[in-house]
């Protein structure tokens, strides 16, 4: 196993764990590569490429997938939950440093930041500025995400129960993207995170972080 | 279209694809690695989509809290056969002139009842407003000055908007105010639909915290049984769209679209507890009862069983 084999794949056999090990090792130049793109920055490149062969070392055997889409794919996932404990943090910080003004002088309302409460008031004006967002979506796009994210329809059953191709599906995806990507990002709610402030976010604790 | 807004999209496109089996990940790469600004664009991207992923499941607007009613947001629409909205004006005129069934509004204390069985009836009403009666429905009309209106089933109301009466519609557990004009209410079960064609409605219930007001292109989907209300958009085309003999439902619960089968195509199904919630999307022609059913288990990819008392709808094996 391992070796140099294929991009269309399918056919790397072996026990679990080193399924994806060999594959990943005959990809690894690629995928570290693809990391740097997706990051802009090479150290944090090799962490996480770390991070991803521990995780693919984990991975049950799967006949059927192509490993090295398996591995680019779950790369990519990487990056993203990155982004999001990172967004995470800064929008818990940004909260606590609002609460804590508005309510300075009601202390005896004022709730102990350290409670998952305030994460849960988070999380609901964020679900209630995200249905927003899908709500103004063009009704096409609106339809295919909704479908798509919300119900868990792979895009061909949207495909078809949209009654259009495959590609048109695609399109009204991108489209629906296109557009929470601005809405979210007006009301605040996906902030680019630069790559200084990461690395001090990285570091240690959010809290310290700068921005908000 | 300006660099940030090609960017966006580029990397709105590479999101979408990332899910393909067959995605180009070298491709992607090579996009990433051509401009630093792809890497923030795809990022807020794909962060936009995680939003949006935890949302799943949360989508009810407003949260009824208790027992009973719920409305629910549907999309019905109004694709007519021939001619839209003025040719409905006129047909609503002409029913009035010719009195299919004309109310007296003021001499009357009796409430007019009218039910319909396999077929829809239209009913008129002495202002000029009308409504189209479903078939298997019922509408009553109290005779007094304020009219007021109880609906059981689905119709299609074309009411004529003045401030100086308060109309009033119980329709399940939801009343509907302050109407002007063209809209559509399916009450069945404790499920309320109310869907918006032109103008705007309130609709109120114990169980909302307060009014919610409806304007075109807006549905509301009540359900009184898990206390849940939710407002959606909904298709033109799609509001009223029974009185074409289709039924085009989004993202609806498999409970209400065999409600609807029951009603528009006459025919019986029920549902193993563990589809009741499953969504349906899609457009069934009611005409032929059967032909619907088995469109709907193909399209859900369900068994349909025939059994003595109609039929029934079984997760495939």
């Amino acid at each position: 196993m391992g070796s140099d084999n294929t991009e269309t794949s399918g056919n790397e056999t072996s026990g679990s764990g080193d399924w994806l090990t060999g594959i990943f090792e005959s990809h690894r130049g690629e995928l570290l590569r693809f990391l740097t793109a997706r990051c802009g920055d090479r150290e944090e490149a090799e962490d996480l490429l770390q991070e991803l062969w521990i995780k693919a070392s984990g991975q049950p055997a799967d006949p059927i997938a192509n490993g090295r889409a398996y591995l680019f794919r779950m790369a990519n996932n990487l990056v993203l939950d990155q982004r999001r404990a990172r967004q995470r943090a800064m929008a818990r910080d940004h909260n606590w440093l609002e609460a804590e003004g508005q309510m300075a002088d009601v202390p005896e309302k004022r709730p102990d930041p350290a409670l998952p409460a305030d994460e849960t008031i988070v999380k609901q004006q964020e679900a209630e500025l995200v249905r927003q967002a899908i709500a103004a979506l063009p009704p096409g796009a609106q339809k295919a995400l909704r479908l798509h994210r919300l119900e868990g329809l792979g895009q061909a059953e949207v495909a078809q129960v949209m009654g259009i191709s495959r590609s048109g599906v695609e399109k009204h995806l991108a489209v629906a993207m296109k557009h929470l990507r601005n809405a979210l990002a007006d009301c605040g709610l996906i902030a680019p995170v630069a790559s200084k402030e990461k690395k001090a976010i990285r570091g240690g604790e959010p809290r310290k972080d700068t921005g908000t | 279209m300006s660099d940030d807004d090609r960017i966006i999209e580029q990397a709105a496109a590479w999101h979408v694809a990332s899910e393909r089996d067959d995605m180009d990940w070298d491709g992607f790469t090579q996009w990433l690695e051509a401009d630093p600004r792809h890497r923030t664009a795809y990022d807020e991207v794909a962060l936009a989509g995680a939003l949006v992923d935890e949302c799943r499941g949360s989508q009810v607007v407003v949260d009824t809290a208790e027992a009973e009613p719920r409305v629910v947001a549907l999309r019905r629409s109004a694709g007519r056969v021939a001619g839209g909205w003025q040719t409905w004006a006129g047909l609503a005129i002409a029913a009035s002139l010719v009195a299919v069934m004309v109310v007296p509004q003021f001499l009357k204390s009796d409430p007019a009842i009218y039910q319909t069985g396999s077929a829809t009836r239209q009913v008129a009403l002495a202002d000029g407003s009308s409504v189209l009666l479903a078939p298997h429905s019922r509408l009553t009309i109290e005779d007094d000055r304020q009219m007021r209106m109880a609906l059981t089933g689905g119709a299609w109301f074309d009411i004529r908007h003045d401030p100086s009466r308060s109309l009033e519609i119980a329709a399940g557990d939801v009343r509907i105010t302050d109407i002007g004009t063209k809209f559509d209410v399916q009450a069945d079960k404790g499920q309320v639909r109310v869907e918006v064609g032109e103008g705007a409605v309130q609709v109120a219930s114990q169980a909302l915290a307060q009014p919610i007001r409806l304007t075109r292109g807006r549905g509301l989907l009540f359900d009184g049984s898990r206390g849940t209300a939710l407002v959606s958009p909904v298709q033109d085309t799609d509001i009223g769209e029974w009185r074409s003999g289709r039924l085009t439902f989004d993202s609806a619960p498999l409970t209400l679209v065999a409600a609807d089968l029951a009603r528009y195509a006459g025919v019986n199904v029920t549902l193993p507890d563990a589809l009741r919630d499953r969504r349906f999307s899609g457009s069934l022609v009611v005409g032929d009862g059967e032909a619907a059913l088995r469109d709907l288990s193909q399209l859900m990819d369900l068994e349909l069983v025939r059994g003595p008392d109609g039929y029934r709808l079984e997760q495939r094996r």
